[in-house]
């Protein structure tokens, strides 16, 4: 580029140009002011040369010929330095004024980034911004050191009309006029002077100028006197007549200019040779680009060193040099050269000069968009600073597309803010609210300044002076995606949060209970045909409230008021349908909604055809509150909802439509096809709807904690509804009860009545399995509109830990409807902390050890007894602080009797388990036979045993023979034995066939809380009962054995030894058949003995056979004779006679005897143990037996026979 | 002294910013850390200036402003990393060694699994970390 062209090149050429100093008498300007003019605006439009084409010789001697040329015409008066406030004056005025014009382009929309990249430089760099550059420049002019400004030459223009005007061009010069810098001498006096004197033709005839000419010529010098005629008349002469002078002008300025100025100042620059401008020369002959800069930047650090003096001239070497890196295209080097200026000047001169730096980033290549932001909002501080909003608003405006692109919310936070307060100071309230609009909900701002733009944006809003509406507004936050639909349709729920639970636990719950769903639906349907468009939507009805639960969250610290929350909906009835399908159409898409204007006013509440709820909530600091909105349909029709609304802080109301995304639709119809997002519901006809609640159902309980509990149904409506069904998820911990039982007194309701009537189980109720338990209510139980109902429900805690209970109650209208059924969903989530059970163990919850009782029992044949059994009971009492009494013990089948051990009464006085206790007890049950029932009424036999208790009610017996607690026992039995670690841990010796191991019995045991945290708190906790099936003993054998014989034999041992006959009974209780073998022995092993001693610890029973060593030690002591020791070196003191070996064959259920005899040859006591037994399964019959049963073995059972001296 | 760290995603978006001035300038230092971004930009857009390194991941003295000095650390994901010090005459080696330490400390945040790439990094142990590899800047352990 041409740098002569340049905005640069014309500005020096303008700027820095020769100056010509005029000095004019009044008269001379009056003469002018005729035609409008001043003498210097007569003279400027001549005072450029294009082709002036004068040979001239410079500094390097090296004659050149000068092409182009231009002075500059200023008045004497205006030859002075500027006072610095003066200019500033000046300066201000350029830009309050483009400040003014400013304004209806913030009204605008701020520009994007496309906007600002594709606008030329002329746009980016508004004109004024110019003018200011030039009026900064400006306040530069005629400094003291520097001779940019200094007159090259002085004219002197006096008119003809003044007197004696030889002496006016000599007072001209003298007076007080002159530029003081001419006084002080610091400009050159002997400039070069031009005469002029000026003839107005209107005046007079040209002689008398052409007189004073001559004399001036004679006087002042014969080449620097000119003659200059104008005609101020434009009339007379016609229409050329004011051009006819300007030619005049114009030869009088050549020739001034060719002939004086140019000659002179040729001969001045040989003389000074100045360097100074060198920088500019450099650029101006577009030459040595590198020196040019250097000098710039040499110079203006010079300036800057120099202080305060030098300020001025380091701005305006800082505005040449910019404009010089501008012109060769370096805008990134000219803006920060305009932000080093900038730092020198005060805040009103910095905001443009930074502007026009950030101008410059935006014009380099690439441009640099950040630095292009960063500077405008530095430039808009300072415009605010200078009290020059507008531009401050312009300035930060224009920087905001940078920052929203990337989450710099830091920063954009600030520029809205400040854009938002600005406006909001020059009175546009509503660009400044959609300013603060985005800043009010940051969260990431501190408190102070959350609460700052708060305020601020409170007080605009205020300042609008009426409430008005704002889409989407951000505060607080609506979580869309929380957003849920809940209505009734067939399906009513007893309370919202039953609704979350998936659609399909439902219906696999209720498969067996309601009508296959697809006739139900088909029925209502095909009765509303103009629905059919609808068959999709979803229904609801009259009166019945449909609920929208929806998240809201507040971003900030800061509390704010949320009121009037409540929904946007739109009820049409059937009959304005059409125009129903019209508003599907139009609103159909989301955004559409917001873009079509939204009329909130028109979704008012409608109160003819439905009610909204309305809800005030505060929403503390970065709080978070699920609200539920209401709107109940008074008509039928289609219902839309629409979105929601709210006030905030009463004074502005924000809304948002709600987002039904159709992609969400079918995915989620996936899971549950019937329960998906939709904003259509169908209203139809009002309908009867049950709710119910089961009273008391405790959220967490004791393990095996037992109780009765109401449901409580109720009919809202005015209509009965009859065929009610029950259908639960888990009848092992819920099953219903009998309906004579709801007003009976818990726990006396199961006690053992005397009248053994009540035998029977209830047999309407069919034995659920896993999927649940379906019970029907009697044909004849109707609830009548508006009555309540209750029914028993038995609840135990079987199990620890946490289980859902499902329980869906189904009933039909009486009155024909669309919708001929409805059920009633419940769920409760029933934590069960307590740790109890057979298999329990330590449970944690929440980091807390629950207490329990753990139950277990051991069981062992007895070897005295046929079909008897020895039975240990561990209680453990795992709870820290809770006692519990024992109360009954009981079978489940009255076959078997439980009774005391005969020489162990102590174990009735076991009553307490304590925290943390540990007891065991023994007692034996004995299998009565099946058809020993009626021995089972005997008093002493019973499949119950009481514990007894201090109060001494030992007859409050509990029926365990009767609902609940059979039915309970009957959910445990197969939850039990259904575990297979449970068959693991039992030791199946006895009774297993192919088929799989078969049991003995279950045991119940009853019990109570007394006392303890637990139950203070919780009164309720009375009765506990823990079901232990499938027990069996740990050494069951097919073959029973045992010695029968006398216990005492009296002998004189003086005559002979003594014989004593014994016999071994063996009982075969399997359903082979066995042969047994008995071997005797006479040695006694000491292995076996001590074996015994060592086990005793491991034995998991818990006994074992009790050698009686030390008895007989005692025995021999007491006697006073010498203790003989029992050892294989000594002879036994018995053996065996008769035979060494029998063999015997049983056939199941059967019994024998073997008859033994042993001789004995001295008194004492003696142990008749040493003898086996052997027996297999019959080798015909093995292959049906499992292979641990066939064959068995053991050693015999001690036998104590005391054998006493005959004193005879 | 280190007024300021950032780490800036490879989408120049703020992963984490941490200014460690008494002061109110926060908003500045953001600016500060926001415009360096062109500078980086400009730096890998136009590598032929400091061609040798290829591989170089510190990226030197960013601009000096008035009173900071910002210096750039790019990743070879792309993450800046930019450290702002009122120290005027700050060692090369100082300033890499600075940047070699926040790297391991970035890297070992990143790694953790809860973090989100791409979100901004809210350890506190990067944090402290941070810290105190900011206060241990300059105090003459070049090595």
């Amino acid at each position: 580029m041409d740098p002569l062209r340049s905005y640069l090149g014309r500005l020096l050429l303008e700027e820095i140009t020769p100056v010509v100093m005029v000095l004019t008498t009044p008269l001379a300007e009056a003469a002018c002011r005729k035609s409008g003019l001043s003498v210097v605006d007569m003279l400027s439009p001549f005072s450029l040369f294009k082709k002036i084409d004068v040979p001239v010789r410079t500094a390097s001697d090296q004659p050149y010929r000068l092409q182009m040329f231009k002075i500059r015409m200023v008045y004497a008066s205006d030859v002075r330095k500027q006072d610095y406030e003066v200019a500033d004056q000046r300066i201000k005025p350029v830009v309050s004024e483009a400040n003014e014009s400013a304004l209806p382009d913030l009204l605008s929309d701020p520009p994007q980034l496309e906007d600002v990249l594709s606008k030329p430089e002329a746009e980016l760099c508004p004109l004024w911004i110019k003018k200011f550059n030039r009026a900064l420049m400006r306040t530069l002019s005629f400094s003291e050191h520097e001779t940019f400004d200094h007159p090259v030459a002085c004219l002197l223009v006096v008119s003809s009309k003044d007197n004696e005007p030889i002496s006016k061009f000599v007072d001209l010069f003298n007076t007080n006029q002159l530029p003081s810098l001419l006084n002080e001498g610091i400009m050159d006096p002997q400039i070069l002077k031009h005469y002029l004197i000026l003839h107005d033709q209107q005046d007079g005839p040209q002689e008398i100028a052409m007189k004073i000419l001559a004399e001036m010529k004679s006087t002042l010098g014969l080449n620097d006197c000119k003659l200059l005629c104008i005609n101020s008349s434009t009339e007379a002469d016609g229409v050329d007549a004011e051009n006819s002078w300007l030619p005049y002008i114009k030869d009088f300025m050549q020739d001034l200019a060719s002939n004086h100025i140019i000659p002179y100042m040729e001969q001045k620059i040989r003389v000074l040779n100045q360097q100074e401008m060198s920088g500019l020369c450099y650029f101006m002959l577009d030459q040595s680009r590198k020196d040019a800069e250097y000098c710039m930047d040499s110079a203006f650090s010079t300036y800057l060193r120099i202080g305060s003096s030098g300020k001025r001239n380091a701005t305006r070497c800082g505005l040449w040099w910019a404009e010089m890196l501008k012109t060769r295209g370096q805008y990134r080097e000219a803006s920060s050269v305009y932000y080093r200026v900038s730092n020198e000047e005060p805040s009103l001169h910095s905001a443009v000069l930074l502007e026009q730096a950030a101008c410059c980033y935006v014009l380099s290549k690439p441009p640099m968009l950040r630095k292009y932001g960063f500077h405008l909002v530095l430039a808009g501080n300072s415009y605010y600073i200078s009290d020059q909003k507008q531009h401050a608003v312009r300035a930060y405006r224009n920087a905001l597309f940078v920052y929203k692109q990337h989450p710099w919310s830091y920063i954009n936070d600030h520029v809205h803010f400040n854009v938002g307060r600005w406006y909001g100071v020059l009175g546009i309230f509503d660009v400044a609210i959609k300013h603060l609009l985005e800043v009010i909900a940051c969260s990431h701002q501190s408190l102070t300044t959350q609460s700052m733009f708060l305020n601020d944006f409170f007080h605009f809003v205020q300042s609008m002076g009426k409430k008005f509406d704002v889409y989407k507004l951000q505060l607080p936050v609506i979580n869309m995606p929380s957003l849920r639909v809940i209505y009734e349709d067939h399906r009513t729920y007893a309370s919202d949060a039953d609704v979350n639970v998936s659609e399909s636990i439902w219906q696999e719950l209720e498969e067996e209970m309601i009508p296959s769903s697809s006739i139900v639906r088909t029925n209502w349907l095909e009765k509303s045909p103009d629905l059919r468009k609808y068959k999709d939507s979803c229904v609801c009805v009259v009166g019945e409230a449909v609920k929208v639960s929806i998240e809201l969250r507040n971003p900030l610290q800061i509390p704010v008021a949320v009121s009037c929350i409540s929904l946007i909906c739109q009820l049409s009835t059937s009959l304005d349908a059409s125009s129903a399908e019209n508003s599907v159409l139009t609103t159909g898409a989301g955004e559409d909604i917001a873009n079509t204007k939204p009329a909130i006013s028109t979704f008012e509440d409608d109160g003819n055809n439905f009610t909204v709820s309305k809800l005030d909530i505060v929403l503390g600091g970065s709080e978070t509150k699920s609200v539920q909105l209401e709107v109940t349909p008074k008509v039928e029709g289609i219902l839309k909802l629409h979105g929601i609304r709210w006030t905030l802080s009463d004074l502005l109301v924000g809304y948002q439509y709600f987002e039904f995304d159709t992609k969400r639709k079918t995915k989620k119809g996936k899971r549950g096809p019937r329960r998906t997002l939709s904003n259509t519901l169908i209203v139809i006809k009002g309908l009867p709807k049950l709710t119910g609640c089961i009273d008391h159902l405790p959220t967490n309980a004791f393990a095996g904690d037992l109780r009765l509990l109401k449901l409580n149904l109720r009919n809202h409506s005015e209509y009965a509804v009859k065929n009610i069904k029950m259908k639960l998820s888990h009848p092992r911990f819920v099953i219903p009860g009998d309906l004579s039982e709801v007003d009976l007194e818990f726990p006396q309701c199961l006690r053992k009545h005397v009248q053994s009537e009540i035998s029977t189980v209830s047999t309407k109720r069919t034995q659920g399995d896993a999927k649940g338990l379906l019970f029907a209510f009697s044909q004849d139980i109707k609830i009548q509109g508006g009555a309540t109902f209750s029914w028993p429900i038995w609840f135990h805690a079987a199990t620890p830990g946490n289980f859902s209970l499902y329980i869906s109650l189904y009933y039909e209208m009486e009155s024909p409807s669309e919708i001929t059924y409805r059920t009633l969903r419940m769920h409760y989530n029933i934590e069960l902390r307590v740790v109890s059970g057979f298999l329990a163990k330590f449970k944690v919850v929440e980091g807390v050890v629950f207490p329990s009782l753990d139950v277990s029992f051991a069981i062992r044949m007895c070897s005295s007894r046929l079909k008897e059994y020895i039975v240990r009971m561990d209680v453990l009492n795992r709870t820290p602080s809770e006692s519990f009494i024992l109360h009954q013990l009981s079978c489940n089948d009255s076959k078997w009797a439980i009774s005391t051990l005969p020489l162990c009464d102590s174990i009735s006085s076991i009553e307490t388990v304590s925290a943390n206790q540990s007891v065991s007890c023994f007692f034996k049950i004995k299998d009565l036979g099946t058809d020993s029932c009626k021995k089972a009424e005997n008093s002493s036999c019973r499949s119950d045993m009481l514990f007894l208790s201090r109060e001494g009610n030992s007859n409050t017996e509990f029926d365990v023979s009767r609902s609940p607690i059979t039915d309970f026992h009957y959910q445990e039995r197969y939850q039990q034995g259904s575990l297979p670690s449970l068959s693991q841990m039992m030791t199946y010796i006895g009774f297993i066939t192919v088929q799989g191991p078969r049991d003995l019995l279950d045991f119940i045991l009853i019990s109570k809380a007394v006392g303890g945290n637990y139950s203070k708190s919780e009164p309720d906790v009375q009765l506990l009962s823990h079901h232990v099936c499938h027990c069996s003993a740990i050494d069951q054998s097919p073959i029973w054995w045992f010695m029968e014989g006398p216990r005492t034999v009296a002998h004189d041992f003086s005559k002979s030894y003594c014989e004593a006959n014994i016999q071994l009974v063996i009982h075969n209780s399997g359903q082979h058949n066995i042969s047994a073998r008995v071997v005797t022995y006479d040695s006694v092993p000491d292995k076996s003995q001590t074996v015994n001693m060592q086990d005793s610890n491991s034995n998991q029973g818990g006994w074992y056979d009790v050698s009686l060593e030390n008895d007989i030690k005692a025995i021999s002591t007491a006697k006073g004779t010498h203790y003989q020791k029992q050892s294989s070196e000594s002879i036994s003191p018995f053996v065996w006679c008769s035979l060494s070996s029998a063999q015997v064959e049983l056939k199941p259920d059967t019994s024998t005897k073997v008859p033994l005899k042993v001789c004995i040859f001295m008194p004492g006591t003696y142990n008749f143990s040493n003898y086996q037994l052997q027996w297999k399964v019959h080798s015909s019959e093995v292959g049906q037996v499992d292979e641990n049963q066939r064959s068995g073995g053991g050693q015999g059972h001690p036998f104590y026979v005391s054998v006493l001296q005959d004193a005879q | 002294m280190i007024v300021c760290v950032a780490v800036v995603g490879h989408q120049n978006n703020p992963l984490y910013l941490q200014s460690f001035t008494e002061a109110d300038d926060a908003l500045k230092l953001h600016h500060v850390v926001h415009c360096s971004l062109d500078v980086i930009d400009e730096r890998v857009n136009n590598p032929k200036r400091n061609a040798p390194a290829l591989n170089e991941t510190f990226l030197g003295l960013l601009y000096p402003t008035e009173n900071y000095k910002v210096y750039g650390y790019l990743t070879n994901t792309k993450v800046k990393f930019i450290m702002v010090t009122t120290d005027l005459d700050v060692k090369d080696a100082d300033a890499r060694n600075f940047f070699r330490k926040f790297h391991a400390a970035y890297v070992d945040a990143v790694s953790n699994p809860f973090h989100v790439p791409g979100k901004k990094i809210a350890s506190r142990s990067f944090g402290a970390r941070v810290s105190t590899i900011v206060k241990s800047f300059g105090s003459g352990t070049t090595a």
